[in-house]
């Protein structure tokens, strides 16, 4: 076991964990940050990412100490802003059916909105393709985002 | 009105059995599972293990207190391996442990002799070999045996549908911890808490009231956790029985994809017969069902998949026969559609088949076969409220079918490499659990003195939406403000003897129980009113949005008023109530009765553009007219129809489930099964069939969860629709999935020789 201190939503938090522990389930296990959901553990389906220092990554595949002097950004991290339009817009849809995929599914579609605010079809496709839903709401999550994207 | 999770689903607030805090001295339980497809086990060596630091303890088929049996059908299922393995992923025993790698790494150095005895992987196999789950079964309609003479066209052939991955993205797991008394709580990921109770009550060998099974919500099913996540929930009981601590389970998603069950791959032999007016005489079609090594809920399967053979047509001469083949591979279990989409798959390819020997287009004997009112299905029940023929009519009329097929020609025609398809797809799925018994439910509703409401139910939310349909139906039934009304975890304390949250059934069933108690509660506050007001009559009370009227005209009684003065008059403000769907039977003997409250229908079509050189495909859009009765809460609804059909489309096409010749699964990773993303995604366009009132269900909406499912089987006929553009006069082989090195394969290969038609 080794000390880690990590920024994980703008607040330093120090973890004693073994080298090599996934940030996911440094999130999960160590700080509570339950958010976050384990998937598949190889970096395919998406229910774990993360903002790491603004850009959406797996946390499965993230070995811990490869994340210290980041800044990490949770689901929790972007629910600080209440009024997140993404969150006001999957509410109104309602987009989620089981919503285990969702928080990978917005957090990777923040990164993409805040690098690209007028995406089109094809990038929004070509981001969110990357996430995947078992619950297949992807149409919905075509129309939650081209609904933002107009409203910008 | 929203989906009642949202709001803490998008903030990531929403719990899954995995994010609950734990108590106090959490252990970590991992299974050792059997390597092998079929074996004697000669022995189970612990020793490198038992010392290892931060093992708790060690379980095998000798500890388990009570009968080491999870079989819910049919008694021939272990929890724990003894003598014998009959499947890769079989758990034969359990480490318990301080932490889960220690837990995972301990397992898998338990030393397991097996002496290996002959594999069997394949249906018909196992059927030749006599291995049958349980006897077989038969449904006849007319007499098919003299109707061939009567047919001028008769085809005959092979179909063959391949499993599939429920790939829920929350993996199988529970905890379960020790309470007072010796007895257990388990907290589980499972649509199905009482199996959970009643299969640990077996195994512990306790009563039924020491286990209290508590379910919050699932992050998907689709079936995968009726009956299969009862085995997780089983090991955490007994690790925390046995230690008196704590324990949990969750499995990754490499072992959930190994161990567990999926959706019955079929092979299937069909004849089929029809007059020139296109009309179907005969069918007669035998199913081969490959269970895998257990019975879990494979014969109530095989039944649905006799049940719906004949899909949304009317044959006057059926003979459907269906066995359920023991084979050594996880035992196959519940999926969307529980059996009907294998069994629909096949009559619509023995249509295909039919439509390409008489040189016709398949839709033409699709629509001169639809089933209309009155007309009998092959189990005796008639078509009731039949929406077959205008679910069809408006779906030609509204997406100008004629005009499609036109454009489609035309692209064909101009096109060498890149071929569109198009195929109609007309659904019929029956509602209700066909073991009549199990259409039962209850449900709790407590009204507080502040004027708040609690539901408990027997459903479980998996994102169908059927907790904020419980709500609805509450808060229309007091006429109270939704926010007052909470839906609970689902718990077999407050909630005894519930079926599972399955056959689509789970809003009908609960929701007309959660409306019966509400309605029983609300009597007792009109006949308190009445009291409180002075009045005689309680017939003119009502309650209308939070305030009491009497002759229509408002009174100054508010709802807060009207409970608070109700509960000091000692007055129950809570309310059980039982619902059991009536008027429903069927006799296992005849194999005829009414097994079903009523049938949904609806049409799709569905188009497809192929790249002949690559393989690969795009649907291009699903347009569908359904019927969903009245649908009380149509955004909910329209997203399960969505949902369903990416699911559909999925296994007919790109999902696919492989094993080695020793049985053991080749595709058991996100990397090696794929399943529909964002771009496999076509646009779906749905309508509300309008009009229709569905006396049977509740709120007269219609069941939603499952029959969308089987438009998915329009898609593979879309593209066969597109290769048969490509190579008019090959006789291609029905085999889903069709994957796009399927497609590649019967593009070019030589093995399908050109037939001359």
């Amino acid at each position: 076991m080794s000390k880690y201190t990590l920024t994980i939503n703008q607040k330093k938090q120090t973890v004693d964990v073994d080298s090599g522990t996934p940030l996911l389930w440094v999130l999960r296990d160590s700080l509570n940050l339950t958010g976050t959901k384990y998937g598949c553990g190889e970096g395919i389906c998406g229910s774990c990412v993360v903002h790491i220092d603004g850009k959406a990554e797996r946390s499965c595949i993230l070995d811990v100490e490869d994340v210290v002097g980041n800044s990490i950004t949770t689901i929790e991290g972007l629910a600080d802003k209440p009024d997140h339009p993404i969150f006001k817009t999957w509410i109104e849809l309602e987009v989620m059916q089981c919503g285990y995929c969702q928080p990978g599914q917005i957090m990777t579609l923040a990164t993409l909105l805040e690098q690209n605010p007028k995406p089109s079809r094809k990038e929004i496709d070509d981001a969110m393709n990357e996430v995947l839903c078992r619950c297949g709401t992807y149409q919905r999550i075509r129309k939650a985002v081209a609904k933002l994207v107009e409203e910008k | 009105m929203k989906n009642y999770d949202i709001e803490r689903h998008v903030r990531g607030e929403s719990q899954f059995v995995d994010d609950i805090s734990y108590p106090k001295g959490l252990l970590y339980a991992a299974v050792c599972y059997s390597d092998q497809a079929h074996g004697e086990i000669i022995n189970i060596d612990i020793s490198d293990v038992e010392q290892v630091k931060g093992i708790k303890l060690i379980l095998t088929a000798k500890d388990i207190p009570g009968e080491n049996q999870i079989g819910g059908i049919v008694p021939d299922e272990e929890l724990l391996a003894e003598y014998k393995v009959e499947f890769i992923g079989q758990p034969i025993a359990i480490v318990v442990a301080d932490d889960q790698l220690t837990a995972k790494k301990a397992a898998r150095k338990i030393k397991v002799d097996i002496k290996d005895l002959p594999i069997i992987t394949d249906a018909r196999k196992a059927y030749e070999a006599g291995k049958l789950i349980v006897p077989p079964r038969t449904f006849n309609l007319g007499n098919v045996d003299d109707c061939w003479k009567k047919c001028d066209y008769i085809i005959q052939g092979t179909v063959e549908s391949g499993g599939q991955e429920h790939l829920y993205l929350e993996t199988q797991g529970a905890f379960a911890y020790p309470v007072e008394g010796r007895g257990i709580k388990i907290i589980s990921s499972t649509q199905a808490p009482t199996a959970v109770q009643r299969v640990t009550a077996r195994i512990l060998n306790l009563a039924m009231h020491k286990i209290e099974v508590d379910v919050p919500r699932i992050g998907g099913g689709f079936g995968g956790k009726e009956d299969q996540a009862t085995a997780w929930a089983v090991i955490c009981a007994l690790a925390a029985y046995k230690t008196k601590y704590p324990v949990k389970l969750i499995l990754s998603r490499q072992e959930d994809m190994r161990a567990t069950g999926k959706r019955h791959p079929y092979t299937s032999d069909f004849k089929i017969g029809l007059n020139k007016k296109k009309k179907i005489i005969g069918y007669e079609v035998t199913f081969y069902q490959n269970a895998g090594a257990a019975a879990d809920l494979s014969p109530a399967i095989l039944e649905r998949t006799l049940f719906h053979c004949t899909n949304s047509y009317y044959i006057p001469n059926v003979k459907a026969t269906a066995y359920s083949c023991k084979t050594n591979l996880p035992p196959n279990t519940a999926f969307r559609g529980f059996g009907g989409p294998q069994g629909m798959f096949v009559i619509e390819s023995a249509m295909y088949k039919a439509a390409e020997k008489m040189g016709i287009d398949t839709s033409e004997i699709q629509n001169a076969n639809l089933i209309k009112e009155n007309d009998e299905f092959p189990y005796g029940q008639k078509a009731e409220n039949c929406n077959a023929l205008i679910t069809w009519k408006r779906a030609e009329a509204k997406y100008s079918i004629k005009k499609t097929k036109d454009d489609i020609k035309k692209f064909n025609d101009k096109n060498d490499m890149y071929k569109k398809g198009i195929a109609f797809i007309p659904i019929c799925f029956g509602i209700s659990f066909t073991n009549t018994s199990m259409n039962q439910a209850s449900a709790l509703v407590h009204v507080y003195t502040d004027g708040s409401v609690s539901v408990s139910t027997a459903a479980v939310e998996m994102g169908q939406g059927v907790n904020e349909k419980i709500r609805q139906i509450a808060t229309e039934t007091l006429s109270i403000n939704i926010d007052r009304i909470k839906t609970e975890t689902t718990n077999t304390t407050r909630i005894a003897n519930t079926s599972p949250t399955a056959a689509s059934s789970a809003a009908d069933l609960n929701g007309k129980a959660t409306e019966q108690a509400c309605n029983n509660i609300l009597e007792r506050l009109k006949k308190s009113a009445a009291e409180i007001l002075n009045l005689k009559a309680v017939k003119n009370i009502e309650i209308k949005n939070e305030i009491v009227y009497h002759n229509g005209k408002r009174t100054k009684l508010s709802w807060n008023e009207l409970v608070k003065q109700t509960n000091l008059k000692r007055v129950n403000l809570s309310s059980h109530s039982f619902y059991a769907t009536p008027n429903i039977y069927f006799d296992r003997e005849k194999e005829k009765g009414n097994p079903f409250a009523y049938h949904v229908y609806g049409t799709a079509i569905i188009e497809v553009t192929v790249d002949c050189l690559r393989g690969i495909y795009k649907f291009d859009s699903v347009k569908v007219v359904h019927d969903f009765g009245k649908s009380f809460n149509p955004i909910i609804d329209r997203g399960q129809a969505e949902g369903a059909i990416v699911q559909g489309l999925g296994w007919m096409t790109i999902e696919e489930v492989m094993h080695d010749e020793n049985a053991r699964l080749l595709t058991d990773s996100l990397s090696t099964y794929k399943v529909p993303d964002m771009h496999f995604t076509p646009e779906i366009e749905i309508e509300f069939l309008k009009n229709v009132e569905n006396p049977m269900g509740i709120f007269k909406s219609k069941a939603i969860g499952e029959p969308p499912f089987m438009y998915g089987i329009g898609g593979y006929f879309a593209i066969m629709n597109a290769l048969k553009a490509f190579r008019p006069n090959a006789d291609f082989k029905i085999s889903s999935p069709i994957t796009p090195e399927k497609v590649l394969l019967n593009l070019h290969s030589k093995i399908d020789e050109p037939v001359t038609a």
